[in-house]
């Protein structure tokens, strides 16, 4: 079936060029994405480019014919990490029309969720936001739609099992920023650490992360065998050079999906070489995907940004979620037909079953109960100019982050 | 003319004394008032919940740190912090099946209390060195909401809060909750012009201008500075549990960061240190100017009038904004409020200059 409608979609789009392309992509109402998010606050260190993927997937499709000659139109807007302005923003993105919003921070979209679920309007919350959302009996408007960060330390924590010797016994720091998010991976290593026998000591530095030097030094008094830094933007940087300063080997550093080229880049591409992350998407413009992009919007000079960011992680992870969303929707309109609403591409998200957008990411399946898609990543490392995946897409001890996922969703029902 | 004075005898000390003593003041009261009433009505749900209800909310957070640092003189730099002990007070108070007047007067009294425990520094420090440790209260009271899971509500850190009613009406459809916030700003704006032409009132000036010298004339600077703390926590504790029920409805410890602290900061300045109209346009100016740049040059990008790219467009409303503020304090560093106070006083005396006196 899916292939299936996949075909169709190419047909259509290939008639829609065929037929004189944006013309007929035009005829059609158009369906509103909004894409209301951080450029001058908190997230910068990815919103541009992350934002500039989106915004080039999207105008890909417009130029390729549309979702069933359906263009799609982005709304954007700053928001500047301040909920009350993307509250704002959201209020009249929904007057406007919108069937989905993409805040891409967390403190605005946990603001928002109570909102989205009377409002019927699907929230996509990839990487950032309530974990505990995975859960779609609770929140049926919020799509994690990728690993959650409960997943990700999941993920890390069974590479080390199988690929650096084991958990039994070890020692392992967890160095993170003092604030919720830094926390979030806790509970789930918590509960390994009492599964397989190794030892966690968690590390807190204060917020933003420009200084942990104190805290580094208390992490080599501890001697770890592997650190896990959980951390965002200018704080990772941080960690990994104070890590590599207190004689902790590149290979035993693992991070939080938050790790990327410019950071290595700052870091020194050569000091770097080993450090390893969660990757949720794959990097690079060797994809189906990213070649179209490069054909239909970066060539013709219509993309939205720098050049040189095509391709890079974050831009990926852009390009990654309107995949995802544009599948939704074009499985919806197929199924439920037009106008577009919020309940039905809710229900076509709930209809992706697979889905890899050509090999760029691990499949992705959401269902009903399950927003997260399977919590799958892969550990990529830096070989000093490029990141390269050393696991292929994998997934683990889902039934831990489950457990969190609907411990925290019962909590959620209870207080409303 | 529009202020007509001539005619306006007043020959008892109460008319005197009156909060708006001119007619013309009165009748604009009047039609704002009813605007206010109606806008519900006036408005579409997009203005009403996106900007009338969060300007009203934040000009009373406004309001109460106006008592603190323009009445009394003390700088505060972690107000946010007070609004987030008064919004955790009032959520778990409602939570555990307090009604919810009760949840608000426990929200004040817990800030009210909290706050003066750190305002008691101000009884040793003053200036810059009070400034560093109301700082400490900003970080100190995050840092404990972020580290104690049961204040926080668990790993994700949020709190949603519980359906509730006050004095007997559902808080839930957006005209209610506008209400609310409205009886509030209210209550707070009519109390601290009150407060202003009080004994405590005249107190905390003569404090603020030179505490010593208000030791001398017999007012007990310790008492009125921690009196002070005290009023300005209960209000802002309130506020807070208000934000949170009439506009977040979902609480998180990033809502009360050290930003908004600054921003709270900036509105009282930009609005005119000590002066209640003040409050309501500094929080207008803080709060939505930002808001109305980004939509306007979002707009004029819509239309091709701006062919530059997202980011671009993204930070120019912080070029305008910080060029705004820069130019409200080289054209009237009395902020917003002298301002119209300016075009208040040209239009007591038009046609004329000036009067004679």
């Amino acid at each position: 079936m899916k292939q299936f409608t996949q075909y169709l979609a190419g047909l259509a789009g290939a008639a829609a060029l065929g037929l004189g392309g944006m013309a007929q992509a035009q005829e059609k109402e158009p369906i509103h994405f909004a894409l209301l998010q951080d450029f001058t606050a908190v997230y910068t260190f990815v919103s541009t480019e992350y934002n500039q993927g989106q915004q080039d997937y999207l105008r890909m499709i417009n130029e390729t014919g549309g979702i069933d000659g359906h263009p799609i139109e982005p709304i954007i807007r700053d928001t500047a990490n301040e909920p009350q302005r993307g509250l704002e923003a959201y209020n009249r993105a929904r007057r406007e029309g919108a069937v989905l919003v993409d805040f891409f921070s967390t403190p605005v979209s946990r603001a928002a969720v109570n909102r989205v679920l009377e409002d019927e309007m699907v929230m996509i919350t990839a990487l950032h936001g309530r974990g505990d959302a995975s859960d779609g009996e609770t929140f049926p408007y919020v799509f994690p739609m990728m690993a959650t960060y409960w997943s990700q330390a999941a993920v890390l924590a069974h590479y080390i099992e199988e690929h650096q010797g084991g958990l039994e016994g070890k020692r392992i720091a967890l160095v993170h920023i003092d604030s919720p998010f830094g926390r979030e991976p806790l509970p789930v290593l918590e509960t390994l650490a009492e599964r397989k026998g190794f030892e966690l000591r968690n590390f807190p530095y204060p917020s933003p992360g420009t200084e942990q030097s104190a805290t580094w030094s208390d992490v080599r008094r501890y001697r770890p065998d592997h650190v896990i830094i959980w951390g965002a933007g200018g704080g990772q940087q941080v960690s990994v050079r104070e890590a590599i300063r207190n004689g902790i080997r590149q290979e035993d550093i693992l991070s939080v999906v938050w790790l990327a080229e410019t950071d290595a880049r700052n870091v020194g591409s050569r000091y770097m070489k080993g450090v390893k992350r969660f990757e949720a998407v794959g990097t690079g413009t060797d994809h189906d995907v990213l070649q179209d992009i490069i054909q239909y919007v970066i060539e013709p000079g219509l993309g939205s940004g720098p050049m040189e960011n095509v391709g890079s992680s974050y831009y990926n992870i852009g390009v990654a979620t309107m995949a995802v969303s544009v599948q939704a929707a074009r499985l919806a309109l197929d199924e439920f037909g037009a106008p577009l609403t919020g309940d039905k591409l809710r229900r076509g998200f709930e209809m992706i079953d697979g889905f890899d957008a050509r090999g760029l990411m691990p499949p992705v399946t959401l269902t009903h109960k399950d927003h997260q898609g399977g919590g799958y990543g892969r550990v990529s490392q830096w070989n000093g100019a490029a990141w390269e995946p050393v696991t292929d897409w994998f997934h683990a001890y889902q039934d831990i982050v489950w457990e969190e996922i609907e411990q925290d969703a019962a909590a959620f029902r209870e207080g409303r | 003319m529009f202020y007509r004075l001539s005619g306006i005898k007043h020959t008892r000390y109460v008319s005197a004394r009156a909060l708006w003593p001119i007619p013309a003041d009165r009748r604009i009261l009047y039609v704002l008032g009813a605007l206010a009433l109606l806008a519900p009505v006036l408005l579409s749900d997009l203005y009403l919940t996106s900007y009338m209800l969060p300007w009203l909310i934040w000009t009373a957070a406004a309001l109460s740190l106006t008592l603190l640092m323009g009445m009394a003189g003390q700088l505060h730099f972690g107000f946010a912090a007070v609004l987030a002990i008064g919004a955790y007070t009032s959520i778990h108070l409602t939570r555990a099946g307090v009604p919810f007047e009760l949840a608000l007067l426990g929200a004040g009294l817990s800030s009210a209390v909290i706050g003066s425990a750190f305002g008691a520094a101000a009884l040793r420090v003053k200036g810059l060195y009070l400034v560093m440790a109301t700082l400490s209260m900003q970080y100190l009271v995050e840092w404990v909401i972020v580290n104690v899971p049961a204040i926080s509500g668990g790993a994700q850190a949020t709190l949603n809060t519980p359906d509730v009613r006050f004095l007997f009406v559902p808080l839930q459809s957006d005209a209610s909750l506008y209400y609310m916030a409205l009886l509030w700003t209210v209550v707070v704006t009519l109390l601290l012009l009150n407060i202003r032409r009080s004994s405590f009132g005249r107190a905390l000036v003569a404090v603020r201008d030179k505490d010593f010298a208000a030791a001398v004339i017999g007012v007990n600077p310790v008492r009125f500075k921690l009196l002070a703390f005290f009023v300005s926590s209960f209000l802002g504790g309130v506020t807070g549990a208000i934000l949170a029920f009439c506009y977040y409805q979902a609480v998180t410890p990033e809502q009360f960061g050290f930003n908004v602290s600054i921003q709270l900061v900036a509105m009282v300045l930009v609005g005119g240190l000590g002066s209640v109209i003040g409050a309501y346009l500094g929080a207008g100016f803080v709060l939505l100017l930002p808001i109305l740049l980004t939509n306007l040059l979002a707009g004029a990008a819509q239309i091709d009038w701006l062919p530059i790219s997202f980011n671009l467009i993204a930070h120019i409303p912080l070029m305008v904004y910080g060029a705004l503020i820069i130019g409200v304090i080289l054209f009237e560093p009395l902020g917003l409020a002298k301002i119209y106070d300016n075009l208040r006083k040209y239009f007591l005396v038009w046609p004329f200059r000036h009067t004679q006196s």
